[in-house]
């Protein structure tokens, strides 16, 4: 039987999940605030297949830097 | 937020759409833009992330402060996050590395080229031959 903290036991030691290079980029939906139509919509991150897709988190609206 | 504004052709230009994303709700997203002269340009959607799920689920909710970190993660067009920058709480990001970034994973993925570090657009990328291998 394999252990941990043995040669063989290592595959055990598997990491949490952390959003990582790699990793599947978790789905989601959201409302969102659309300055140019001046509208609220919602969002959903699967409609952006087939497209690069940056995810710009950022503190809060109003801040210093 | 007014720095990505800048860039905005030329992300579209790389085939990329941005989404802002804070746990602000989308009433003050709205108040933002009307009143701060660098969110008034913004031409990407601003997403409220009221309950923390989006931030918690890709590990950038700041539990201290329950809003999410200074971070930019790149979502190629299969879903699979490719990039994660996570910056400091009091230094803005650089917006020419996330087009950098764009322009050298495309780059890479088109000539099947590795890029080397501080690769500029105008520059060739690294065949991956054995023969190169600890000549570089």
């Amino acid at each position: 039987m394999k252990s941990k903290g043995t040669k063989d036991g290592l595959e055990e030691y598997t990491q949490p999940y952390c959003a990582q290079t790699t990793d599947s980029a978790p789905l989601f939906s959201a409302e969102a605030y659309e300055n140019v139509e001046q509208k609220i919509t919602k969002i959903n991150l699967e409609d952006y297949r087939g497209k690069w897709v940056i995810l710009f988190f950022y503190a809060s609206d109003f801040t210093f830097v | 937020m007014a720095a990505v504004a800048a860039i905005y052709d030329q992300l579209k230009y790389l085939n990329t759409e941005v989404l802002a994303i804070s746990t602000d709700s989308v009433y003050s997203h709205k108040v933002f833009t009307e009143v701060s002269p660098s969110a008034s340009k913004v031409q990407f959607p601003l997403l409220s992330d009221r309950t923390h799920q989006i931030s918690k689920a890709y590990r950038v909710l700041n539990e201290k402060t329950g809003a999410t970190f200074r971070a930019t993660i790149i979502v190629d067009p299969e879903g699979t996050i490719v990039s994660k920058l996570v910056y400091p709480l009091e230094v803005g990001r650089n917006v020419y590395e996330i087009l950098r970034l764009l322009q050298a994973l495309q780059y890479s993925r088109k000539t099947g080229e590795g890029v080397p570090a501080n690769w500029m657009s105008n520059q060739p990328g690294i065949v991956r031959d054995p023969k190169f291998i600890g000549r570089i």
